[in-house]
Order: structure tokens, then C-alpha cells, then sequence
């Protein structure tokens, strides 16, 4: 369809360098974006476009991102990939023991050639599609996220997706075999807007891998949102993992909707990117939810990762426990932030909230701020947070018993993130997750030849 | 095995050991008796490497090398063990893992094949009976929510494990009831041998009830004041350390 039926975007931010070239490349592209020919969606992308406008990018002046300097990122060009039939140019070694793999590269969907691959009872479909043939069905699921806890990445998402896919289980279907989604990055300068809704439907169980890979070399902004409907008994198990090359922009957003009596499992762990955002935001809805939000980081050189997770407690008797482990290197940095917002009516919500990080050089950084509004009077809810070095004493112990320096730092840098990867229930992701630590701790080893860092 | 000459060693500039010299060789077994704040766990420390104990001046040669120049690992590999008086907890590293770790490291470091899996936890097992460990504690992380004698326990299983040339003792008398006592003292008697030694660091005699020294010595102000045979640790408990001290100046 083309734009003109729309008053062309401008921004209230006069001549804004950084927002100016995406309105340019909306005017470019929005014809060949899914929707636009259904008025509700097309409306919906033109409001998140003015929005994202409007606002611009956050600053250091924005709490929720003061920890957080975005001016890497938008000191840089990035456009969509044109490609509609990429092939994989980079070799990504499997995850034993899943089930299917739905590939995407550069963020665009390769439709999977037959879908009987794909469990019975769980529907893959790209978004495109299902606009297409279905026009109104996913009208009340896509874009909850423009609601008020969006961001300027999230707008840019909705506004500017070409594509992405919904992942519906059916009811009472359950499915222990996680099926995988695999974000291959490959492109330099490419701008990759993922986009996932998943439906769990009443009385389902699922699990889905959602992992991010790229090439070495490649400064790609990946802006992503994914939406999660999760009705009444069922359950989800979601693994976020991302080993995306260390020159590589993420800013993920998640946006999760539990009710009754449902449960969602969400994992998070980071291992690569040169800036990770990761936004999580849960709304237990309903009486009986309960989120558990497992994090793991591991940084080196100059990483960055910001963990925003926001769990809000709607109804009474919901719980939601959040644990985020790290370890930081050299210059790497983490941020940790936990909002926990229990609203006034929502009485016996258990909220417990905690985050570790363990420095192992003098010029890493964790900001970590937990954030408590509680409005219920009947409610329990905790949090806490610990720095610090590696155990001086334990790492003798080891020595003393033959054990070499490095091993020793290996063996007590694992065992302080096993403590979240052993959460994980499904054996090949836990030993995936074992085996990218182990990966990661070898970029350790090389910058530390001299006493343990303090 | 072990020559100790003239050894003066400081923690936080603090002088501790002030010129200690001993000699111990293959098949002999040795107590360092003191009061407190002599120098006893300075001197097993100063052994073992750690490295907020500063060595000031002196030698300690140990099967004729510079042990002072070896990193703890290495001395460790060379048959040098500690048992500690305070046994570190690790929370997440499993006991059988670390102990398939460091067992491996030695036998690479001397020239052996490394034990498999299966082997491994033959052996292992073995040696858990032998100082009365349940197996539970082989699987539980090292030394965490263990008694005060499970963790002395666990170094002689350590020790019985590994085979030591030369065993430093750091208190491991401590804390123990009698019957902990008697299973440790087993297990370490159990590892005499001609071509073995062992350092016995303790503040009591009770221990030496069990493992019978061929010699005592006396630790005082960072030095070994006065030098006996097994006689001297119940002269010791008999009259306290003060007569020791006393009787040692008017030498």
C-alpha cells in the first residue's frame, strides 16, 4: 500500500540526526511492510512512528537508561536487510537433543519447507501470513508493548518490522521438546527487527530457545519484541540466549501477560554483544501466576549489558522470583535493574528479587538498583544484592591441593553461575549454556597471568 | 626431605617466625608443639605458599629444591600437602570433582596416566571407608555445612588420597571429639612409611597419643626453643609451656 494515505511523520525534535534516518526509511519501506493494508495495524505502526518521534531516543537524563549510554549505538547507520532469501553464511553448531529450528537471518524469516517438523498441536506461522489470511486475529496481541512501558527500540520495532512469527501452542497440548528460533546476524550495518507472539494457550506447556548468533565482525542493531499471552494453567519455558558476536547491538524487548494459575520460566543468558539491553516485562494478571526470571552474564573487554526486568503483581496470591548472576571482566560492565510494582489489591504477592555479580578486575562495573513499589499491605517481598572478587581463600584451598591457577579460577567462576544454569531443566540447553561459560572463561584467562585481580 | 634454615617469615609486616631452623627426613615424624601465637600455623602457611605469609630471610629446601620459589600448585604436586586447620568452603564445586581434579593434576605433574571416571571413584570410595566418610559427602560441595570433624575428616581423606611425601598437619586435632580423633589418627598412621614424613603442628598432646612422633619440638617467639623425643610432649602437657619457655632461657 503506498504511505500517502498517512500525514508524513515529522519529529518534534527538530532535525534529530539520530531519529531523522529511520522516519526517512519508513517513508522508504513502509509499503513493503505486512499490515499496511489492514487499517487497525497500519494505524497502530503510524502511532508507535509519532511516538518514537516524539520521544527520540532516551539520554542519560532518562532513569531507566542512565546506566546505559546508547551513543555507540546511534553514532552508527543501520538499514534492514533486502535480502529476502538469505542463506546462512556462517555455521552455527546445534543444540543436541531440540526439536526444530525456525532460522532467521538478519531477522528475516525462512519459512521452514514443511511445518510436520514442528510438534503437533503447535502452530508456526509468519506474522505476514497470518495478517494476511487472518486479518483480525491478531489484532488484540500485537502490541501490547506500545502500551506505556514501551521505548524508543520497541517503537522502532513496531513501527518498521517487516516480519516475524507467531508461535501458538494449542490448548491442553503439551511439549517437552523445545523448539528453537535462531537469529542469525551476518551483515554489517544490518538492522534486524525481530518480532515474536507467542500464545500459550489454557492448560498448554511449552518450551521455546530463543538464540542470537552472528559474525565476528559485524556491527548489527538487532531491535526486538516479543509478546507472551499465557492463559490460564499453562505453561511456558523460555530460553533467551545471547551469544551474539561481541561487536553486535541487542536491545530486547520482552513483554509477558500471565493468567490464572499460569506459570512462565524465563531465562536470560548473555554472553555476547557489545551492548545488550534486555527489557522483561511480566504482568501477572491474574490470581495463582508466577514468573521466575533467571538470569546469567558473563562479560568480557568492554561489553555491556543492562538487565531491565519489571514484574507487575495485578492480582492477589501471585508470586514471581527473580535471580540474576553475573560475572565481569576486565572493562565489561553490567546493569541490573529490578522494578517490582505490587498494585493495591494484589495482597499475599511474594516478590523476592536477587542479584550477584562477581568482579573479577578492578575496571569492571555493576550497577545493580532494585525498585519496590508496593501498594498491597499484605505481601512478601525481598530483595538483594552482592559484589564481589573471587574467594581468595577458596582459590588457595584449590592451589594447595595441586590445582592450577586458571582451573581453579574456572572451577569457582563456574560453580557461581552454575547456581542459575542448573535451573534449567532441559539437559541440552544446560549443557549449551555449560559450554558457552566454559567458551567465554578461555577470553578470561588470556588478560590474567599475574595474582587474582581485587 | 625437608631443611628449614634459619626461616623468618612476616604476616602484614608482622614479624612471626624469627629464625627457625628444622630438619625433617624420609620416614620421620615430627610435632611442632606451642602456645598460641608462636608461629605454629605461620610456619605450616609459610610451606604450603600462601601468599600473605612474607618470607624475611632463611632457606627451605625440600628434595633439593627451593621450596620458597615453587607456587603452591607445583609444591602440592611435588608431594607437599597441608591439611588445614580451618578447611575452606566451596558452595558449587562438588567435592568428588575437585578431588578428581587435583588428584589428576599430581599424577600428571608425575608422570602418570590420569584416572578415569570409573576409577577414579573406585578408588575414592575405598578411601572414604578407610576414614569413615559417608558417601554423601563425596557429592556434597567441598567442605560446605560440614561439622567442625567432617571437615578435618575430609583433608585426611584428601591426604590418604594423594599419597603425600611430606604431610603438614595445621591443628587437624582441633575441634575433634575422640572418636573423630582416633579415625584421623587411623588415617594418618595408615600413610607411615619409610619413604614418607609428616609435620605435626599441634597445641595439645593428645593427638600424639595416637601418632607417636620420633620427635618433639618446642615453638616459641617465632623459634624453636627446645627439641626432644616423644617424652617431651607429656613433660609438656605434664608442666604447660611456661616451664618449657622458663627452663629454655636458663639453657
Amino acid at each position: 500500500m503506498d504511505g500517502s494515505k498517512s500525514t508524513p511523520v515529522q519529529s518534534d525534535l527538530h532535525d534529530n540526526p539520530q531519529v531523522q534516518p529511520y522516519l526517512d526509511l519508513h517513508d522508504r519501506i513502509s509499503g513493503s511492510l505486512s499490515g499496511e493494508n489492514l487499517e487497525w495495524h497500519s494505524l497502530w505502526r503510524h502511532g508507535c512512528l509519532q511516538r518514537f518521534a516524539d520521544q527520540g531516543f532516551p539520554t542519560a537524563r532518562d532513569e531507566n537508561w542512565r546506566y546505559t549510554p546508547l551513543r555507540p549505538v546511534l553514532s552508527k547507520q543501520f538499514t534492514p536487510t533486502r535480502e529476502l532469501n538469505a542463506v546462512p553464511k556462517i555455521t552455527t553448531k546445534p543444540i543436541d537433543g531440540i526439536g526444530h529450528s525456525l532460522v532467521f537471518v538478519d531477522g528475516v524469516f525462512l519459512k521452514p519447507d514443511s511445518a510436520d517438523k514442528i510438534a503437533p498441536g503447535i502452530r508456526v506461522e509468519s506474522i505476514s501470513d497470518v495478517l494476511n489470511n487472518q486479518p483480525d486475529y491478531l489484532r488484540s496481541y500485537l502490541g501490547k508493548s506500545s502500551e506505556d512501558t514501551a521505548h524508543a527500540f520497541s517503537l522502532l520495532n513496531n513501527a518498521l518490522y517487516s516480519d516475524g512469527v507467531l508461535i501458538e501452542i494449542r490448548s491442553d497440548v503439551k511439549s517437552d521438546v523445545p523448539l528453537e528460533l535462531l537469529f542469525i546476524t551476518q551483515t554489517e550495518a544490518a538492522l534486524i527487527l525481530p518480532r515474536i507472539v507467542v500464545i500459550s494457550r489454557a492448560g498448554s506447556s511449552a518450551r521455546i530457545i530463543e538464540r542470537h548468533v552472528g559474525n565476528p565482525d559485524c556491527h548489527s542493531l538487532t531491535s526486538g519484541v516479543g509478546e507472551m499471552y499465557i492463559e490460564k494453567g499453562a505453561y511456558l519455558n523460555y530460553h533467551l540466549i545471547e551469544s551474539a558476536s561481541d561487536s553486535a547491538y541487542q536491545v530486547l524487548g520482552n513483554w509477558a501477560y500471565l493468567d490464572a494459575d499460569s506459570k512462565l520460566d524465563f531465562h536470560t543468558t548473555t554472553i555476547g554483544g557489545a551492548l545488550v539491553r534486555n527489557d522483561l516485562v511480566i504482568d501477572l494478571k491474574e490470581p495463582g501466576a508466577e514468573c521466575n526470571l533467571m538470569g546469567a552474564y558473563c562479560l568480557s573487554g568492554r561489553q555491556h549489558v543492562d538487565n531491565f526486568t519489571t514484574v507487575i503483581h495485578s492480582a492477589p496470591h501471585c508470586n514471581s522470583n527473580e535471580h540474576y548472576k553475573g560475572v565481569l571482566d576486565q572493562r565489561s560492565r553490567a546493569v541490573f535493574h529490578g522494578r517490582v510494582r505490587v498494585a493495591p489489591d494484589a495482597q499475599q504477592s511474594d516478590a523476592q528479587q536477587a542479584n550477584n555479580t562477581l568482579l573479577l578486575s578492578a575496571d569492571a562495573e555493576i550497577d545493580t538498583k532494585p525498585q519496590l513499589e508496593i501498594y498491597a499491605d499484605d505481601v512478601k517481598c525481598s530483595h538483594g544484592a552482592t559484589v564481589g572478587n573471587l574467594n581468595e581463600q577458596a582459590m588457595f584451598y584449590l592451589k594447595a591441593r595441586g590445582i592450577d591457577r586458571d582451573t581453579a579460577r574456572s572451577m569457582l567462576i563456574r560453580a557461581f553461575v552454575d547456581e542459575i544454569l542448573d535451573k534449567t531443566e532441559v539437559d541440552p540447553i544446560q549443557q549449551h549454556l555449560k559450554s558457552l561459560v566454559d567458551e567465554k572463561m578461555l577470553t578470561f584467562r588470556k588478560f590474567h597471568r599475574s595474582g587474582v585481580s581485587s | 626431605m625437608l631443611t628449614i634454615d634459619n626461616l623468618c617469615a612476616s604476616v602484614e609486616d608482622k614479624s612471626i617466625l624469627n629464625g627457625l631452623s628444622l630438619e625433617v627426613n624420609a620416614g620421620e615424624v615430627h610435632a611442632v608443639m606451642g602456645p598460641n601465637g608462636s608461629g605454629k600455623s605461620t610456619l605450616a602457611n609459610v610451606l604450603a605458599g600462601r601468599d600473605q605469609y612474607e618470607v624475611t630471610s632463611g632457606t627451605v629446601t625440600y628434595k633439593d629444591q627451593n621450596l620458597l620459589e615453587l607456587e603452591p600448585e607445583i609444591r602440592a604436586r611435588e608431594g607437599l600437602f597441608l591439611a588445614f586447620q580451618y578447611p575452606v568452603e566451596i558452595p558449587g564445586v562438588s567435592n568428588v570433582h575437585m578431588l578428581k581434579a587435583a588428584l589428576n593434576a599430581m599424577r600428571t605433574h608425575q608422570g602418570k596416566k590420569e584416572l578415569d571416571a570409573v576409577s577414579f571413584l573406585k578408588l575414592i570410595k575405598e578411601k572414604a571407608e578407610l576414614v569413615g566418610m559417608k558417601q554423601e559427602f563425596l557429592y556434597r560441595a567441598v567442605n560446605e555445612g560440614f561439622s567442625g570433624g567432617e571437615k578435618k575428616r575430609n583433608e585426611v581423606l584428601q591426604m590418604s588420597l594423594f599419597e603425600p611425601t611430606l604431610s603438614v598437619l595445621d591443628e587437624t586435632d582441633s575441634g575433634l571429639d575422640i572418636d573423630a580423633l582416633k579415625i584421623v589418627a587411623h588415617g594418618m598412621n595408615s600413610l607411615r612409611s619409610p619413604d614418607r614424613a609428616m609435620l605435626v603442628v599441634t597445641h595439645y598432646q593428645r593427638l600424639l597419643d595416637y601418632i607417636e612422633p620420633d620427635f618433639v619440638h618446642v615453638l616459641a617467639h617465632g623459634k624453636i626453643i627446645h627439641s626432644g623425643g616423644k617424652e617431651l610432649a607429656e613433660e609438656l602437657e605434664e608442666h604447660g609451656y611456661g616451664w618449657i619457655e622458663e627452663h629454655a632461657c636458663t639453657v
